[in-house]
């Protein structure tokens, strides 16, 4: 495997607010969150050379619009390459891992990365889990006993509970974690205190999973730009250096997992740490991808972060609160944050990015340099796992 | 409210659908590494040998996991909430999804016995699926 470590970075970042916005078209959260990321990064419009849109999923004319150049045309960018590049919930990574791969070989110098969809009120709530319910399902063998995503995080998570003796309480402290840090996040969907209690009191939708353990479809966009890191030195004090990844793809049909309480996280992570020469004792943040609360408790435990079985007491201590020695998911994830479709996994890397870069305002992370993030995509088929800080170890 | 769903059938998944209507879960074993392989498919995923023989399965297996639904499903299964979805170990060693029947939902438990039973959703798709051993 080849080494991608320190060739590249993130110089500029690009955010709306994530919620439900009925008069908000998504091509303005495409327009707006590139606009913000190319003044982020300090560079004109012209300095763009690739524009990477990912795909929109409530509405399929509008991808294609993304896919064949709206965006470009919108900005009056002068690019070369206009592609399309999708992984679900992963794509975050991937769009790293081909930054990384155009930047290296000359093909790119500048790549502007886009993400904008309207899942909040584009679609209605039922229409989203019908939606959901055959989205990187399988049809033949999954689709007919009525799987859909709830169902998914809770065969997850009743499995790993059966295994490790993660307890409901533990479950929603992760919730609580999130919900600490959305609070002081602007662009969030969710805002308001959120207590174990209040959790454990939800109604729960497919056993053990409550409704505040699930992640809401939110409208929103994001947009961020990867340079080489010579250039990147040039246009910030503290870029965000891509310095490791690894990552497996265990499944496709959920029944066929190897093992749900663990996925391919832990092989994952030891190609990530290995790339960047970093061990899970300089990892000052972790960026977990969530959607729902076992997966930032899995990850914490595969990538080496806690001991197996102790991630949920971990969190429940208040490690990972603000102030906390190991913060988590700082923007408050889709269980806070919304969940914009592919938006949800590049939210939390711009996040990464944010909190590396100083840019995190009121929930900065003091002296953050190393950060860890994760980054999965449908019935989490796949581990993603990147290392990312603000000077090259 | 949308009729239940039904599976797309391809030539090489119709034994298994066939036998199915005959109350038969069929699965298939690799002629060259012998290992069980459950969905059907057109090559082993284990040695990629383009020799899949389907063998009838004991229909014996356990809860590797299990969740009950009471909230929230896709339209189709609206009416029949509660349901229980699992990911059922067959003792072949093989996984596959389907909904445990005929059972107290609040005493199901990860690593229970279960034995199959077939539930036909139309003329031609009967869905094989689980209940508890008796």
């Amino acid at each position: 495997m080849g080494t991608f470590k320190g060739q590249v970075a993130i110089v500029g970042i690009g955010e709306v607010p994530t919620g439900r916005f009925p008069e908000r078209s998504a091509i303005y959260c495409a327009v707006k969150a590139a606009q913000l990321a190319i003044a982020d990064a300090g560079l004109h419009k012209d300095d763009i050379d690739t524009v990477i849109p990912t795909t929109a999923l409530y509405n399929a004319k509008f991808n294609t619009d993304l896919v064949t150049g709206r965006i470009v045309e919108e900005l009056g960018l002068r690019v070369r390459n206009n592609l399309q590049l999708f992984a679900g919930g992963a794509t975050s990574a991937i769009m790293l891992k081909v930054a990384a791969g155009l930047i290296s070989t000359g093909v790119s110098d500048a790549i502007l990365f886009v993400h904008a969809d309207k899942l909040g009120s584009g679609v209605s709530g039922q229409e989203g889990i019908d939606l959901f319910s055959t989205a990187g399902i399988s049809k033949e063998w999954e689709v007919p006993y009525g799987l859909h995503y709830s169902a998914v995080a809770g065969l997850i998570t009743q499995r790993t509970m059966y295994e490790t003796a993660t307890t409901a309480e533990q479950l929603a402290s992760v919730c609580v974690s999130n919900r600490k840090w959305a609070q002081l996040n602007p662009l969030a969907m969710f805002r308001k205190p959120l207590s174990i209690e209040k959790v454990l009191n939800s109604k729960i939708l497919s056993s053990p999973l409550h409704a505040y353990e699930s992640n809401m479809l939110a409208d929103g966009g994001a947009a961020f730009i990867v340079t080489s890191a010579q250039r990147a030195r040039t246009l910030s004090e503290r870029p965000a250096y891509l310095l490791g990844e690894g990552s497996r793809v265990t499944h496709f049909a959920l029944s066929q997992e190897p093992d749900m309480t663990r996925f391919g996280y832990a092989a994952a992570a030891a190609d990530a740490y290995a790339m960047a020469g970093l061990s899970p004792a300089d990892i000052d943040l972790a960026e977990l991808y969530d959607s729902y609360p076992i997966f930032q408790l899995i990850a914490l435990e595969e990538l080496g972060l806690c001991a197996r079985g102790e991630a949920g007491s971990f969190v429940l201590a208040g490690h990972t609160w603000p102030g906390g020695k190991l913060p988590m998911t700082t923007n408050g994830g889709m269980l806070s944050q919304g969940h914009t479709g592919a938006g949800g996994g590049i939210s939390i890397l711009i996040e990464a990015a944010r909190q590396l870069m100083g840019k995190a305002g009121e929930r900065q992370v003091p002296n953050a340099r190393f950060a860890i993030e994760t980054a999965t995509g449908g019935t989490y088929v796949d581990a993603h796992v990147t290392l990312l800080g603000n000077e090259i170890p | 409210m949308p009729a239940k769903p039904l599976p797309p059938t391809d030539p090489w998944t119709e034994p298994y659908w066939t036998a199915a209507r005959q109350g038969k879960l069929l699965i298939q074993r690799c002629k060259t590494c012998h290992h069980y392989v459950f969905y059907p498919r057109l090559v082993c995923p284990h040695c990629g040998a383009d020799a899949l023989a389907w063998v009838e399965a004991t229909g014996k297996g356990v809860i590797y996991t299990y969740s009950v639904v009471t909230n929230n499903p896709p339209s189709a299964f609206m009416a029949d909430l509660p349901f229980v979805i699992a990911v059922v170990q067959l003792a072949e060693g093989v996984r596959m999804m389907a909904n445990i029947v005929d059972c107290d939902s609040a005493a199901l438990h990860c690593d229970m016995p279960v034995e199959v039973t077939f539930e036909a959703r139309s003329d031609e798709i009967t869905l094989p699926q689980f209940r508890p051993q008796r």
